[in-house]
């Protein structure tokens, strides 16, 4: 691994994701706050069963269905994915493009040493969104008036952190191997999103069920870690796929002409 | 020093298709050489570098640099070599402190002397973020990050890009303590007039395919030579043009233009026949064996 590009790609990237975790503590302080004042009103509310499908099918009225279903069911994957997933194809296929990785390959950094080094970089900015996302919670649900433990909310914390590491290696993988920032940009927000809908409708409709298993997003929310801990499996299935896919990346970048 | 060639390439080709690309470059410089590398944009110069870095894969054929394999041996390689890619361009944000600070950990560290000297050397702006810097003052980053860890081998790309005459001078110097210190470089132009002061050789590619490796001085011997005579009375052009050697004469009144090659005596000879008042040396004659290559046409 690079050291140099590791630490310079992260430094790059902390404004981002500084500002991507501030946001997380802000909007989750909110949220807590407003648990109290709301919660158990928006509880009654009969909401469609797709859409309380998308939301992670928790209950309002409870703090911990309140929390899955403002935070961990879409605003924190949101974040962490699309940070990883712009993060990844950045500074990879960006820097091609913008013609700076010639530059830094005809230094003495072999390309899989350069690819391991900004998967690194783009994993610890996500990490740090992901902190955001830790730290916002406790805070917001003591504000909400407690109920979920921090064992529980540092389980959906690790289970964000895989499924943000999985969304950012998908875009690694396609951005380090046909060197295209859009095309990785845009097929891992696909993936990403098409993985939550599948996720959310795939249950409901009958036959088709066994498409969640193609989805990201099931691996991450399927196993409901505010409620019942860390999901074990699912994490190490997001963490082998984050590991496989880098691989992918760099066997992919070796095999190929680089642009610009 | 070694004595094996600084950069050896054997039938490299890179084929893009539609006629694009190199096609079997054979080439040979050796170390202490300044060598030009000339063509028109698109005529294969930046592949051939690009090829040489390993950055992209050859459709055939091989090259050593430093008696080095470029696929194989890359890694090793790129330690002893410095480049400066054409349409240079670094992280915006940083400033060029920054930058070369980077470049230089990808190194492992140069010597902060050397640094500092090359900088000042260019007049370099390192504290103002890339971003702001004119196109000029970026090339300068981009020299002193190609020369800082004082490679034996430097592959510039279109070095004097942006750079105003006196860093041109600055680097044409700098050029010169290189080749007399043994390292090798070679450094591309698409206009003769970039590099004719400072190479010992050069080479003219059109259209992936090499055209000519020679010194200077031997295509000097074949180069046109322009002459602008002012005589005492109008002179008939058929005098002139009509002689051995001559590719153009152009009479207005009493002043003749004259474009020649090889031997100068039958021009003198014919001039002789008339009253001569005043003769000056033509613009630039060197270059029209240049375009030639460049237009497809074999030199006469």
């Amino acid at each position: 691994m690079s050291w140099p590009t590791f630490k310079l790609t992260l430094r790059l990237r902390l404004p981002s994701a500084g500002s991507a975790a501030i946001g997380l503590v802000a909007v989750q302080l909110a949220v807590g706050a407003l648990f109290p004042a709301i919660g158990h009103s928006i509880g009654k509310l009969d909401v469609p069963k797709g859409v309380a499908q998308l939301l992670g099918g928790a209950d309002y009225a409870t703090i911990t269905g309140w929390f899955r279903s403002e935070i961990a069911s879409i605003y924190g994957p949101m974040v962490v994915a699309a940070l990883a997933i712009i993060g990844a194809a950045a500074t990879t296929a960006g820097e091609e493009q913008d013609r700076i990785l010639s530059l830094t390959l005809a230094h003495p950094v072999s390309r899989s040493q350069l690819v391991i080094a900004k998967a690194l970089a783009v994993a610890a900015a996500a990490l740090i969104v992901v902190l955001g996302e830790w730290v916002g919670m406790i805070a917001g649900v003591a504000l909400g008036g407690g109920g979920i433990s921090i064992g529980h909310i540092t389980a959906l914390a690790l289970q964000l952190a895989a499924f943000g590491l999985a969304a950012g290696a998908v875009s690694l993988a396609i951005a380090a191997g046909t060197g295209q920032r859009s095309l990785a940009t845009g097929i891992a927000a696909a993936v990403g999103i098409g993985g939550w809908l599948i996720n959310g409708f795939a249950p409901l409709v009958s036959g088709l069920s066994w498409l969640k298993y193609l989805s990201l997003f099931y691996y991450y929310d399927a196993h409901d870690p505010l409620t019942r801990g860390l999901g074990i499996g699912d994490t190490a299935i997001l963490l082998a796929l984050a590991l496989l896919l880098t691989v992918a990346g760099i066997v992919g970048i070796q095999r190929r002409d680089l642009r610009g | 020093m070694s004595t094996a060639p600084a950069i050896e390439v054997s039938g490299l080709s890179k084929d893009y298709g539609s006629g694009r690309g190199l096609f079997d470059l054979d080439l040979e410089i050796h170390p202490g050489e300044v060598f030009g590398f000339l063509g028109p944009n698109g005529a294969g110069k930046s592949t051939t570098m690009r090829l040489l870095l390993n950055l992209i894969a050859p459709t055939s054929g091989s090259a050593k640099l430093l008696g080095l394999d470029t696929i194989a041996e890359s890694l090793a390689i790129r330690r002893r070599l410095g480049y400066l890619p054409g349409d240079f361009a670094m992280y915006p944000k940083l400033t060029g402190r920054a930058m070369l600070d980077y470049l230089a950990q990808l190194r492992g560290g140069v010597d902060p002397a050397v640094r500092e000297g090359l900088a000042e050397r260019f007049n370099a702006e390192l504290e103002r973020p890339i971003h702001q810097l004119s196109t000029g003052n970026r090339q300068k980053l981009g020299l002193i990050q190609a020369f800082m860890h004082e490679p034996e081998l430097l592959i510039l790309d279109e070095p004097i890009a942006g750079l105003d005459p006196l860093v041109q001078q600055s680097f044409h110097a700098l050029l010169k303590e290189v080749s007399a210190e043994g390292r090798t470089v070679l450094l591309s132009s698409h206009t003769l007039s970039e590099v004719e002061r400072v190479t010992d050789r050069l080479a003219i590619l059109r259209q992936g395919r090499l055209v000519v490796v020679d010194s200077l001085e031997n295509l000097r011997q074949v180069a046109v030579q322009r002459l602008e005579i002012e005589f005492a009375a109008p002179v008939p052009v058929d005098a002139f043009s009509k002689l051995p050697g001559v590719t153009e004469a152009k009479a207005d009144g009493h002043n003749l233009t004259i474009a020649f090659e090889g031997s100068a005596d039958p021009v003198i000879k014919a001039l002789a026949a008339h009253e001569v008042r005043a003769i000056r040396p033509g613009d630039e004659n060197l270059e029209e064996i240049f375009l030639r290559y460049y237009r497809a046409e074999e030199p006469k």
